[in-house]
């Protein structure tokens, strides 16, 4: 059941109406959407609804017992810190990784000549694991560094953990944001509502007229690299990256849009990376939920460790950083080594940077728009780059692809690329067009437009879009396989 | 030292690790004032401020910071006790 299909709009209805007129207060609200989000998240896969039950008590202890200790006993309070994050880490290993680890020492012990037999671990990876067991994790932390107050409300707890929208695939929401909006009823507000369904709309726009209409000419492509030229290997390159882009900011507008109708909001995921200059602003922009979270409690702790080892350590620190967000996509060394990519750019970009600002000073470059968009168009190749790497099945895949750079440039694979041109071009136009007023003229507004007449216009627009061009299937999302 | 004299000392730091022209730090002043100010200088201004003041954090007080209110009462804590 995902947001773009009917089934998760009638089951949204049936619990949004009694969701604001049938509780009297907070309480009420709260576990009548833990109930939904149960509901919810065992309709996805049941049997680790125990798992994710069982894991919620643990951590709701673990906060308490943090809380309790961190004045009295600080110690105490560091090593339960320890260990909420060793339980959120092993969890984590266990589900997604152990499989892999055992597959690659397996090869590793006979490519050295000791036999161990064939071992396949058949492990079933709980939708969502990388979301909800960060939400965990982070919990205690902010708890032990007391910049979130802990709940005794085990209901309040387990709804910000399993909250329907955001449990497959993000935001990945704190404490201290989140928590307290719970601990008030929500009222139902046409504000929010009307808000609410102008982020859904944009989602689902994104979703089905651009990232599906890009999608099977772009599988069609890298799942069969070696039959296709350099011509095409680098016309899907940019094209899979805005794919990957409208996939994941059009899911993440839905989940948004979905929990504020509930008078709930979550943290945002996405501001326009495409108008990143830097790759450190583009990190900035991107995935902002799990890279804040990746900052806060990896890059931070890190870099502080390391802090007097001068600029080596700062590097030491953001390779690591990035690392962790490249295997936090999964068990393969495709996602490894976009980390150590991403986190090479990352220390080139912050050791040229007094440098790069000196030299803007001395060429008066800081308003100049060519110089800014040569930036932007560096910064654009530089994921693009990333994204072949990240959307390969494997490292073969990958060189096998690159290699296909050298074979010459020919005819463009255009088979269903018609569909393409004529529909996701004018919607990736659009996309661009609202970006770009959202950046550079905050006056001008369409779907918040203070004119009735603009809005509906915008609104009919986007849904006609939709309606003529989208695919409507009902597509899964690239991220749930997170 | 007086908090005035640590805000002084801070503003000049300030300066000179995020490369501004000026800067007039208050308590309430966070990373979300100052464009400069991000996790990657962060730690480039602790290790300043540890050295010009003689004094050093912890990795759980430097995380705790929600402001330079709050980072100035540490150097004054360190400082004074």
């Amino acid at each position: 059941m995902i947001v773009n299909s009917i089934n998760f709009w009638l089951f949204f209805a049936a619990v949004v109406v009694p969701y604001f007129l049938c509780f009297r207060g907070q309480r009420g609200q709260n576990v009548w959407l833990l109930l939904a989000s149960y509901v919810f998240y065992g309709w996805a896969d049941w049997r680790i609804l125990p798992l994710l039950v069982g894991v919620t008590a643990v951590f709701y202890g673990l906060g308490l017992a943090i809380a309790r200790n961190n004045e009295s006993n600080p110690r105490r309070a560091s090593q339960l810190t320890t260990l909420g994050v060793f339980l959120g880490l092993g969890i984590l290993f266990y589900f997604k990784y152990f499989a892999f680890f055992v597959q690659e020492l397996t090869a590793l012990f006979a490519s050295l000549g000791v036999p161990c037999g064939e071992r396949t671990l058949h492990i079933v990876m709980p939708i969502g694991i990388s979301f909800f067991t960060f939400k965990l994790m982070g919990y205690v932390i902010e708890v032990h560094r007391q910049t979130a107050a802990p709940t005794r409300d085990a209901v309040e707890f387990a709804l910000f953990i399993a909250f329907f929208p955001t449990i497959l695939s993000g935001p990945i929401d704190r404490a201290a944001t989140f928590l307290p909006q719970l601990q008030q009823r929500r009222l139902y507000n046409e504000r929010d509502v009307s808000e609410g369904l102008k982020r859904v709309l944009w989602g689902l726009f994104l979703k089905t007229c651009i990232a599906d209409v890009i999608a099977p000419w772009t599988t069609a492509v890298f799942s069969n690299y070696a039959h296709h030229n350099a011509t095409t290997i680098l016309v899907a390159s940019p094209l899979y990256l805005i794919q990957l882009y409208t996939d994941f900011c059009g899911f993440s507008e839905m989940a948004i849009g979905v929990a504020r109708i509930l008078g709930l909001r979550v943290a945002e995921n996405f501001q326009r990376p495409f108008f990143a200059k830097n790759v450190a602003e583009y990190w900035r922009r991107w995935h902002m939920s799990l890279t804040t979270w990746i900052t806060d409690y990896v890059f931070m702790p890190l870099n502080v460790a390391f802090r007097d080892w001068g600029l080596w350590g700062l590097y030491a620190a953001t390779l690591l950083n990035l690392i962790a967000i490249g295997v936090w996509h999964g068990a393969n060394w495709t996602y490894f080594w976009f980390g150590v990519y991403h986190g090479l750019l990352l220390c080139i970009v912050t050791g040229l940077d007094k440098r790069r600002k000196r030299f803007e000073k001395a060429h008066h470059l800081k308003d100049n728009e060519l110089y800014a968009w040569s930036r932007r168009l560096l910064t654009f190749l530089c994921f693009t780059f990333g994204s072949v790497l990240f959307q390969a099945a494997s490292m073969g895949d990958f060189l096998g692809t690159l290699s296909r750079l050298g074979q010459g440039f020919g005819p463009l694979y255009t088979e269903e690329f018609s569909s393409l041109v004529i529909y996701a071009l004018p919607a990736t136009c659009l996309m661009f067009l609202r970006e770009w007023v959202a950046e550079y003229r905050r006056d001008i507004h369409f779907l918040h437009s203070p004119n009735m007449l603009i809005r509906l216009v915008t609104i009919a627009l986007l849904i006609s879009f939709i309606i003529y061009a989208g695919q409507l299937e009902g597509n899964s999302f690239i991220y749930f396989q997170f | 030292m007086e908090r005035t004299d640590i805000f002084d000392k801070l503003n000049e730091i300030f300066v000179d690790v995020l490369d501004l022209d000026e800067v007039e730090l208050t308590d309430a002043t966070t990373a979300d004032d100052i464009e400069e100010w991000d996790s990657l200088s962060h730690v480039q201004l602790v290790v300043a401020i540890e050295k010009a003041f003689g004094v050093k954090f912890t990795a759980l007080e430097i995380m705790k910071w929600k402001n330079v209110g709050e980072l100035v009462d540490s150097i004054a804590h360190k400082l004074y006790s």
